[in-house]
């Protein structure tokens, strides 16, 4: 099996509060591949954000890694400088965030914005840059791209900028882009093309993503694989089809079900009781057991890994083979 | 979706939040909140402090004129801080003088942000023409320095009322002039605030309820915006009591008859250069003394409270 | 005289357009008459009592404007409104008692609920403002019956809003609008600012409501699974205009206009993996200067040089009504 393009194992998040230290994001280990979109999902507060924060090294205190190891081809990112660091983004790894209007300078055009970019990572003269900038803008969807190279962000809409934010991420074509709730602020229609052009980009240029959001729809249409996240914990990974078709982790299937479909009605919608825990208030054993319908005598007082749970791997008891988890957790120990 | 969020939703209340907290861990603020007090207390208790009632013409004993600091003079008084060119001791002329400085200062700052506040609500919520007519106002008088304003109004009074009148008004025409030169910072930030919370949705909430709007703006705009008038008001008393001691020394401010700080400086202010230091240092160190105080203790609650307000 | 006819809310041709601000210098040198945005342009609505009309469409369609008219934060530049019988146009008639039977609930959780009460006064204002209950501990004992109703405790009235969740504040917020025993309940996209679990509990808790006491609601919403959920009517706005309006069964399963039609195709269902879909052409264009004839032509497959010329009428096709050049009368 080729080796995974970036790979996170056991990575920890404190944040640092007037009260203590809280845990915002617990053990999270993945991998994506090259080429492949690994969507992670979550409610508000789950710490997917500060994984992708993490992965990119964009934490502000009082957010600190404290724990982990992030490899990306092989090699260690997480213990780098900050000018280490400063080169690695947007050469070997492009973001793309939610809010369009501040991810663009507002005083610089987009031609400048983009042309900036690339004559900071690569070897290109001032007009091979702008060159190519007219090129990705072309790419992206945005119509007359040779004259929107010297539009300011305000000319442009919602949509149109979210793009000009796309072209930035790959114009130094990086082998890993994080993108975190890149359609939440835009229109459905607007979503479809932006969600579209992504795709499309990728596919072109086996670029892996790791996409960050909380919209289970956009996940069903282009991930290949989803981590669900829950508290600061991955507690369900596996492929795209076994977590939308058939999830193990009662959360999972909880959230699944609560989702409004088109083709449902006259029925009221099936809920989990309760709310996502606050930081510092995180359950002992399971942090899913106080709304789990499925809880067992053992999930408030051990914690579960991550293990096989039929198509996907899951952090609960009920799942996994019991046996199975028991040899996983010794073997941690050991 | 926020950090703040996860950890604590909304705003804390003040007496769980940052403030307090970072209160104690700062020497600065400490230092200046206790002189503050201590400077406030003593003036304040000047009638019961002082050795000598300086407001009393019968306290002040010629032959002692011009003595300096830490001097017993010719009939038998012990003056800590020497005395002025009538007699009066130095030390208890300044704490009454301090507490006339105080009281004036606070008066008009409190004036103005009545005024200034008073304002800002009506114009911020109800805009249209009323709130373009005070903020044409406000800006003209921007352009003016405050102590021109004040010496306007002091000059038009006296031109108009007659001299016993006027110095029997001289304070609370004083505490108007500066108060009058002093509102619009409040009404401009006070204003900006309402915009502000008029479009959000709790404020909408009552407009569907039916709440009428003068009982929107006192209960519910009101309560949100007076953190922001707090921090003000701290800065600005330092302003209002320099401001007051600068009209003093003009000889625009209080009356004679009860000296601020700023009118016993004036006074010492001939004496400087033939040695007697004492008659204007002394009232000027605890105007310093003062001012700085409240300074240190504003910038320290401005700076506290911006983080705060920044990240809600 | 309450109106108890089977309507209780009908608009007919409301238009609200807003002035674009500008220094009032620029306006005296320029000659041209001042911008206006066309936020809503002639939209004509019933509502059936207990039933629930929910409003679509994108950001800047207007959906939202309508609402804050309706409930008398706007004044309409023109159109009638007829709320239980009375006229809810003129600005006077915001004293009207009949209002209080018109309440409604915001979007946003955390800017709902003023910060610095408690929320038993929260709740408890409709009542004290429009004096249906007397008496400190006849108002407390309501509040408690309030806060239970939306599933929370009366041990909450002591507590500030800042010491709950989003779900549980739009709850207090969902308490607060029936303290004033309402009859009508605008929602203006009530759960967007909700995680989906809590989304779920909201909606859940809406429709008991509604069966419980017979409510009537306006949602007004861009997500479309949500209406399939809760709307019995749906209306589709593009640009200001309703152009399409039926039951919600046939707009969201057969939906005759071209814009609905891309619509629905656009919306990410968990349900459909990576299907082809029908691309949207280009942007929803600006509202200070909407397009001549239909609003939608430039964007529209199915365009004429008609839909440029003319706007289109409602036509009924089966039981709703569509505004489209392309559709034939049924």
């Amino acid at each position: 099996m080729a080796e995974p393009l970036l790979s996170v194992r056991n990575l920890r998040v404190e944040i640092a509060t007037r009260r203590g230290t809280l845990l915002a994001v617990d053990d999270a280990s993945f991998d994506i591949a090259e080429g492949e979109v690994l969507g992670v999902v979550g409610e508000s507060g789950a710490g997917k954000s500060i994984t992708g924060g993490a992965i990119i090294g964009l934490l502000e205190p009082p957010l600190r890694h404290v724990g982990g190891e992030i490899r990306l081809a092989g090699r260690r990112i997480d213990d780098l400088d900050a000018e280490a660091m400063r080169r690695l983004r947007g050469r070997h790894i492009g973001a793309i965030f939610q809010d369009p209007l501040t991810s663009l300078n507002p005083l610089m055009t987009v031609g400048r914005q983009l042309v900036q970019t690339m004559i900071a990572h690569l070897d290109l003269s001032p007009r091979e840059a702008r060159a190519r900038a007219a090129q990705l803008l072309a790419e992206v969807g945005l119509p007359a791209a040779q004259e929107r190279l010297d539009s300011y962000p305000h000319e442009l809409s919602g949509g149109m900028r979210q793009r000009v934010v796309l072209a930035l991420a790959f114009c130094c074509e990086p082998q890993l882009i994080i993108a975190d709730e890149p359609t939440t602020a835009l229109d459905v229609s607007v979503q479809a093309q932006v969600i579209e052009v992504l795709r499309r980009m990728c596919r072109e240029r086996a670029t892996a993503v790791m996409l960050i959001t909380h919209d289970m729809g956009v996940i069903a249409e282009i991930a290949d694989h989803i981590a669900v996240m829950y508290a600061g914990r991955i507690i369900e990974i596996g492929r795209a089809e076994a977590i939308l078709r058939a999830p193990a982790h009662p959360y999972t299937r909880g959230l699944m079900a609560c989702i409004p479909s088109m083709h449902r009605r006259y029925r009221d919608l099936p809920q989990i009781e309760g709310s996502m825990p606050r930081l510092d208030a995180i359950p002992s054993g399971c942090a899913f057991h106080p709304r789990c319908p499925s809880r067992l005598p053992r999930c408030d007082r051990e914690r579960p890994v991550l293990a096989p749970a039929g198509a996907t791997q899951s952090a609960c008891w009920l799942t996994a083979a019991c046996d199975q988890m028991q040899d996983i957790v010794a073997a941690r120990h050991a | 979706m926020s950090l703040q969020a996860t950890i604590q939703p909304g705003a804390p209340r003040w007496w769980e939040g940052d403030l307090p907290h970072d209160f104690v861990r700062s020497p600065v603020a400490l230092v200046a909140a206790a002189s503050t007090l201590l400077i406030v207390a003593v003036a304040m208790g000047a009638g019961l402090i002082a050795p000598y009632d300086s407001n009393d013409p019968a306290s002040a004993n010629v032959i002692d004129a011009r003595l300096p600091p830490g001097s017993s003079g010719m009939t038998g008084h012990y003056y800590l801080l020497g005395t002025d060119p009538q007699g009066r001791d130095m030390l208890s002329a300044i704490l009454f003088g301090t507490r006339m400085s105080l009281m004036v200062g606070a008066s008009s700052v409190l004036l103005a942000a009545l005024i200034g506040i008073v304002l800002g609500l009506v114009c911020g919520y109800f805009r249209g023409l009323l709130d373009a007519i005070v903020m044409r106002i406000a800006d003209v008088q921007l352009g003016f320095p405050a102590i021109l304003i004040a010496l306007l109004i002091d000059g038009i009074t006296r031109t108009v009322v007659d001299r016993a009148t006027h110095d029997r008004l001289a304070i609370p025409v004083l505490v108007v002039a500066i108060a009058a030169s002093f509102w619009v910072q409040y009404a401009r930030t006070v204003r900006g605030l309402v915009l502000v919370e008029r479009g959000k949705e709790y404020v909408l909430a009552a407009m569907v309820t039916g709440v009428s709007p003068l009982r929107i703006i006192a209960s519910h705009i009101r309560p949100n915006v007076m953190g922001s008038v707090l921090v003000i008001g701290t800065i600005n008393l330092a302003l209002a009591i320099l401001t007051e001691a600068t009209l003093s020394f003009l000889g625009v401010g209080v009356p004679p008859t009860q000296p601020s700080l700023g009118s016993l400086v004036r006074i010492g202010n001939e004496f400087l250069f033939s040695g007697d230091w004492w008659i204007s240092i002394c009232p000027g160190a605890m105007l310093v003394a003062l001012c700085l105080s409240v300074n240190l203790l504003g910038d320290w609650l401005r700076d506290a409270l911006n983080p705060r307000l920044s990240s809600g | 005289m309450l109106d108890l006819g089977a309507d209780i809310l009908c608009v007919q041709g409301l238009t609200k357009r807003f002035a674009v601000r500008r220094p009032w210098v620029m306006q005296a040198i320029s000659r041209q008459s001042r911008p206006m945005v066309h936020a809503v342009e002639d939209v004509s609505l019933v509502i059936d009592r207990g039933t629930t009309f929910a409003l679509v469409g994108e950001s800047g369609c207007g959906k939202s404007t309508i609402a804050r008219c309706i409930a008398g934060i706007l004044t309409p530049t023109a159109g009638t409104m007829t709320f239980m019988g009375a006229d809810i146009m003129a600005r006077r008639s915001r004293r009207d008692p009949r209002r209080r039977h018109l309440q409604m609930i915001f979007q946003d959780p955390y800017a709902s609920l003023n910060p610095r009460w408690r929320v038993g006064r929260i709740i408890a204002e409709p009542i004290v403002t429009h004096r249906l209950i007397t008496g400190r501990g006849r108002i407390e004992a309501r509040t408690a019956e309030l806060l239970m109703l939306v599933g929370l405790v009366p041990q909450d009235a002591r507590k500030y809003p800042h010491q709950f969740s989003g779900g549980q504040r739009q709850r207090i917020s969902i308490a607060r609008a029936l303290a004033s025993e309402p009859a009508f309940l605008i929602c203006d996209e009530p759960t967007s600012a909700l995680d989906v679990s809590v989304q779920a509990q909201i909606l859940n808790l809406m429709r008991g409501l509604q069966r419980q006491l017979g409510l009537s609601y306006l949602l007004i919403s861009h997500n479309l699974a949500v209406v399939a959920h809760m709307a019995d009517r749906v209306g589709v706005m593009y640009l200001g205009r309703l152009v399409e309006w039926g039951a919600a069964q046939d707009v969201l399963e057969r939906p005759q206009h071209p814009y609905t039609r891309m619509l629905l195709d656009a919306v990410p269902d968990v349900g459909t993996r990576r299907e082809r879909r029908q691309p949207f052409k280009g942007e929803v264009p600006s509202p200070i200067q909407p397009p001549s004839g239909c609003a939608f032509h430039p964007r529209c497959p199915l365009a004429e040089a008609r839909c440029a010329r003319e706007r289109p009428h409602p036509v009924a096709v089966g039981a709703g009504w569509v505004a489209c050049h392309a559709v034939k009368k049924s």
